[in-house]
């Protein structure tokens, strides 16, 4: 990779076709797409590169801004104001080649159909996204492809069959075989792995032999390969230059000082926390009705324990098992239901609890906290054989949940967010119905309280149809701009009941497209 | 695994030319690097034909960066055991600022430098070995060593400290500490240890390949467990965990 990397001076030296900023799933997946076009492409991320063997999972404990940074980690602190409630802690948020998805467990699930459109049966609650499953049937199969994504066809749903997973292990196979047995539709859950024969697998961490396929692996790597694209890490965006009509150029600041990049056009893929503060940031480009950073929506994590009857202990984690027997129940939207993937350790249950210590009634004695070691200990070892799963349910969007910015310190990460009753309603009957249905297997749900997945965000710049009710038009270019798109998750109407990933990797293949005819045709009439 | 190439520092003598013959006797390639091209020479004769002397001063990074250089081109570095020491009897009246430091900058100095350089290999490969070789000098400095006896701590102190920096992102660069004990060396006590018997036992540290000695202390041929406070042991117990040093198996 490092042939590939420039010096901010020569960045500022050359003028490219695109600028892409951030190089999580999506704008590693569109940036490799342009590339592959025969575009030039310069891949702006905020964190470093990285040493390519290194393996190591994130660590919210770990503070430290530049320990941080060289780990991938995103380097600020989270502050999040939840029901009134405010805490400060690091989100499970990536700053390096690939962002987050480097520390992903690699799920990558089709969404279904009612994720996105509206029928009489199953009314959208926004009226449906602006571009239908149809529409985006392709670009899931594409994405699909290019992640090399394996496993069994989710035998409830519409997708297409994909090369086989890795083996179920004797105690997943136990599992699948008790839920069937109690009339659930278990399968192999769809990962992002290649080489599954010879080589290891790192979910939830960073994959050293390439084999989890990411957006570095699958987006940055090969863009690079193409000889087209350069990377230019430990660079952080901090204003759009804009006319109102035309982004004229990027703001950026790295060790060797600010500077500005110019290209001729600009894809935002910053994440749908910083994708809107790079807006506010930029004199409110985009934010003409107001909806920059509104919508906010995480998935809420329902986590559970499920003691196969035939148990292997310490057999480590897995992430095979998924079934969507709950998806929607009499038109309430639940989600799928996945093996978490990683393992239950006892400092990441210790920091699970602080964190719920935290916005407990008791955060204010400060002594009890240091108490939740205890239970920590019981909890890895109570948990030690069984598998945890993780009920996804989907979050709607409410405009008053919102990523917030503060023009004196525009680099602060905070939100506000209120879970709304119906969503604390439904989460009540999906428990009851996840209880209901998994009667006859031993299970015990992990919380009690309801836990927002913060390394789900999404929505916070929606696209549609109608400027007064979207920030991005269908294609994902700002409306009333004309060479700006956005690519991660910010555009999502609706968070869905699956995982983000495949979703963002195929709608950055769709507005990679668009951006490719758009410049190739530009260059046409140029002649 | 793949084929091991051993870097050992103070090589032309003492316990580093044990430690090259010995490694070399167990078919590992050694590159030795020392001050006097001589004294090379003598342990090249005895640890035979896999051994590259290779001169250079650990305490000037320029020769150490020349040195690596020169190593590189054979293969890439796996293991790196920091040997090199210098240890004048001076008492503090006599020191001057210059003369400490020139002893700090071969005992910890010659180790930053040396574990930089090889980094750069391990890093990419994803495995390495690095055993500092250290003392406990530290913990009660005998009268005429000030300058060795900072330094050395100091060396345990980077040991712990490159576990900080690397133990989570690259588990398999491995690196441990080894206080090889009193021996009977130009530096050392006339009624201390064979040099070659510590070397065994230095061989076989350098070659026990797992993650879990990262940041382990090693004093002679067994574990020395870091020492826990009240809420470490109580931390024990509630998880099960029944600490038992190990053993070097020469």
């Amino acid at each position: 990779m490092s042939e590939a990397r420039v010096t901010l001076s020569e960045a500022v030296a050359r003028d490219w076709d695109v600028i892409v900023i951030g190089t999580g799933i999506g704008g590693g997946t569109v940036g490799r797409h342009l590339a592959e076009q025969g575009l030039s492409v310069l891949f702006v991320e905020r964190g470093p590169a990285g040493v390519r063997a290194e393996e190591h999972a994130l660590n919210p404990t770990l503070w430290g801004e530049e320990a941080r940074l060289v780990r991938g980690y995103w380097p600020k602190p989270l502050h999040a104001t939840v029901n009134g409630v405010s805490t400060t802690f690091h989100a499970p948020l990536g700053a390096g080649v690939g962002g987050s998805s480097v520390f992903y467990a690699a799920a990558l699930e089709r969404p279904a159909p009612h994720d996105l459109d509206s029928s009489d049966d199953i009314p959208h609650p926004t009226g449906g996204w602006p571009v239908t499953y149809a529409e985006m049937d392709p670009y899931f199969a594409k994405a699909e492809a290019l992640y090399r994504v394996c496993g069994d066809r989710d035998p409830l749903g519409p997708d297409k069959d994909l090369p086989d997973g890795p083996k179920m292990t004797p105690s997943d196979q136990a599992l699948f075989d008790e839920m069937t047995a109690i009339g659930l539709h278990p399968y192999k859950g769809h990962l992002a792995l290649r080489h599954l024969k010879d080589k290891a697998v790192y979910l939830g961490r960073k994959c050293p032999n390439g084999s989890k396929m990411d957006g570095r692996s699958a987006g940055v790597e090969p863009a690079l390969e193409t000889g087209n694209a350069a990377l230019l890490d430990r660079c952080m965006v901090t204003e759009i230059d804009h006319t109102g009509e035309d982004v004229t150029g990027v703001r950026v600041s790295s060790r060797e000082g600010t500077a500005r990049l110019t290209a001729r056009a600009y894809v935002l893929a910053a994440g749908a926390l910083h994708s809107p503060r790079v807006l506010m940031a930029s004199g409110g480009l985009g934010n003409g009705a107001d909806l920059v950073g509104r919508n906010l929506m995480f998935h809420l994590n329902e986590m559970l324990a499920l003691w196969p009857k035939r148990a292997a202990r310490a057999e480590g984690a897995s992430k095979a098992l998924a079934f969507r027997d709950l998806y929607l129940q009499n038109g309430a939207r639940f989600g799928m239901v996945q093996a978490l993937g990683v393992e239950a350790q006892y400092g990441e249950v210790v920091h699970y609890l602080n964190m719920a210590f935290d916005r407990s009634r008791l955060r204010r004695q400060k002594w009890l906290r240091q108490f939740t070691r205890i239970p920590a200990a019981l909890a890895v070892k109570l948990f030690g054989s069984a598998k945890v799963f993780v009920g996804i349910l989907e979050d709607l969007p409410y405009a008053q949940n919102r990523v917030t910015f503060d023009p004196n310190d525009p680099d602060r990460l905070a939100i506000t967010y209120d879970m709304a009753p119906e969503l604390l309603q439904r989460r009540k009957a999906f428990r009851a119905a996840l209880k209901r249905r998994l009667k006859g297997v031993r299970m015990a749900f992990v919380s009690a309280a309801p836990e927002l997945n913060f390394g789900h965000p999404c929505g916070t710049l929606r696209f549609g149809d109608d400027p007064q009710t979207s920030v991005l038009d269908r294609n994902c270019k700002l409306h009333g701009v004309e060479n700006l798109w956005v690519v991660d998750a910010s555009f999502m109407p609706t968070s869905m009941g699956v995982n983000p990933s495949l979703t963002i990797a195929a709608n950055a293949l769709r507005v990679g497209e668009k951006i490719a005819i758009r410049l190739h045709n530009r260059e046409d009439g140029d002649v | 695994m793949s084929e091991q190439f051993a870097v050992i520092t103070g090589a032309g003598s003492g316990l580093g030319r044990a430690l090259a013959t010995a490694l070399c006797a167990r078919g590992i390639a050694v590159a030795g690097l020392g001050r006097r091209a001589d004294a090379l020479q003598d342990t090249a004769t005895l640890a035979g034909e896999k051994f590259t002397p290779i001169v250079a001063d650990v305490s000037d990074p320029q020769e150490v960066a020349a040195a690596f250089a020169h190593i590189r081109a054979i293969a890439p570095v796996s293991i790196l055991i920091n040997n090199a020491a210098v240890y004048p009897h001076r008492d503090i009246l006599d020191e001057t600022g210059e003369s400490f430091m020139q002893t700090v900058a071969t005992n910890l100095g010659g180790t930053v430098a040396c574990s930089r350089e090889a980094l750069k290999d391990m890093t990419v490969a994803g495995r390495g070995r690095i055993i500092n070789v250290s003392s406990f000098a530290d913990l009660s400095p005998l009268p005429c060593s000030a300058a060795y006896s900072v330094s050395k701590g100091a060396v345990t102190i980077f040991s712990r400290a490159l576990v900080a920096d690397l133990g989570d992102r690259l588990p398999n660069i491995v690196v441990s500490t080894w206080m090889p004990g009193m021996l009977n060396t130009s530096m050392g006590l006339a009624e201390g240890l064979d040099p070659a018997v510590a070397a065994q036992w230095g061989a076989a540290l350098a070659l026990w390949d797992d993650p879990t000695l990262n940041g382990a202390v090693f004093e002679m041929n067994r574990e020395i467990l870091p020492s826990r406070g009240l809420k470490g042991r109580i931390k024990d117990v509630v998880r099960f965990k029944r600490r038992v040093p190990r053993q070097i198996a020469p």
